[in-house]
């Protein structure tokens, strides 16, 4: 095995032995590009904590049911994409946006509502990924 | 450097963690944990199949709308980072584009997610559990 601290390349190659051990290439764009800039998994309920995260410096309580997830390492534009969902007390939940008001190059604000009158609601979990450009 | 080969990739200071610069050049990123350690398309309905998926094993169902993925390799704990959409709907309610719920107590006999799967439901508007033919599922987290 060859040890180094930083190498440069273009190109991953490996051979996917764990689906198929046949040899598999990827542009290294793809890793870059490709992997979530953030992840977070919230109780929102209370006084809300992350329960795991990854480049999630703090959140927000905004109100009910209405959070922000601060970035520790911020994004290069406000194009990002999303995905998440939520589970709130009692009822089926959204993840939803918040009117105006939703991404930033260090911050992305997402409401949680209630399955059937489309209330903001405090959410037992919920989960939010990020992907995008890193500044 | 333009094509490097191998097998394996570990971080040399600390094995689970591999610096990658980011597309602006000035910020860096953890490989690993950025990477969706599962993900699936399924068929969720009759019986339930995935039709493409990644570290993911056996669905199970748990009734009408209610299913556990497990997963190949185990996460770290419960507290991974599932997303997910769904298209249950029913003719009464007729909604279409329902989303997907992490399941807790207050919704089922199901306790939710472990280490080893994630429990998901699919609901349509009128707040009932349904069968959804199309489901897609990604999992972030860290790996055990």
């Amino acid at each position: 095995m060859v040890a180094h601290g930083t190498i440069a390349f273009d190109t991953l190659t490996t051979s996917d032995q764990v689906n198929t051990g046949t040899e598999k290439s990827i542009d290294t764009s793809y890793v870059f590009n490709g992997v979530a800039k953030v992840w977070n998994n919230i109780n929102g309920t209370g006084t809300i904590a992350i329960r795991d995260s990854f480049n999630v410096g703090s959140i927000t309580d905004n109100g009910t049911g209405d959070y922000t997830h601060t970035y520790s390492n911020a994004m290069a534009s406000v194009n990002q994409a999303n995905g998440g969902f939520a589970r709130v007390n009692s009822y089926f939940g959204f993840l939803g946006g918040v009117i105006d008001d939703t991404f930033t190059t260090t911050s992305m604000r997402h409401a949680t509502n209630r399955h059937d009158t489309m209330n903001y609601a405090d959410a037992v979990i919920a989960t939010v990924t990020i992907h995008g450009d890193l500044a | 450097m333009s094509t490097l080969l191998l097998n394996t990739l570990t971080g040399k200071t600390s094995a689970g963690s591999i610096v990658v610069t980011g597309e602006g050049g000035s910020t860096t990123t953890n490989m690993q944990q950025g990477l969706a350690k599962a993900w699936t398309n399924f068929n969720g309905t009759g019986t339930i199949a995935h039709r493409d998926s990644f570290n993911c094993g056996t669905l199970t169902d748990q009734g009408t709308g209610q299913y556990d993925i497990n997963f190949t390799s185990n996460m770290a704990s419960a507290n991974h980072c599932p997303t997910a959409n769904s298209n249950a709907y029913n003719a009464t309610n007729n909604f279409n584009s329902s989303a997907f719920c992490p399941v807790g107590t207050s919704h089922s006999s199901m306790t939710g997610n472990t280490a080893s799967n994630t429990s998901l439901g699919s609901f349509e508007s009128g707040g009932a559990y349904q069968d959804a033919e199309l489901n897609f599922v990604s999992v972030d987290g860290d790996l055990a």
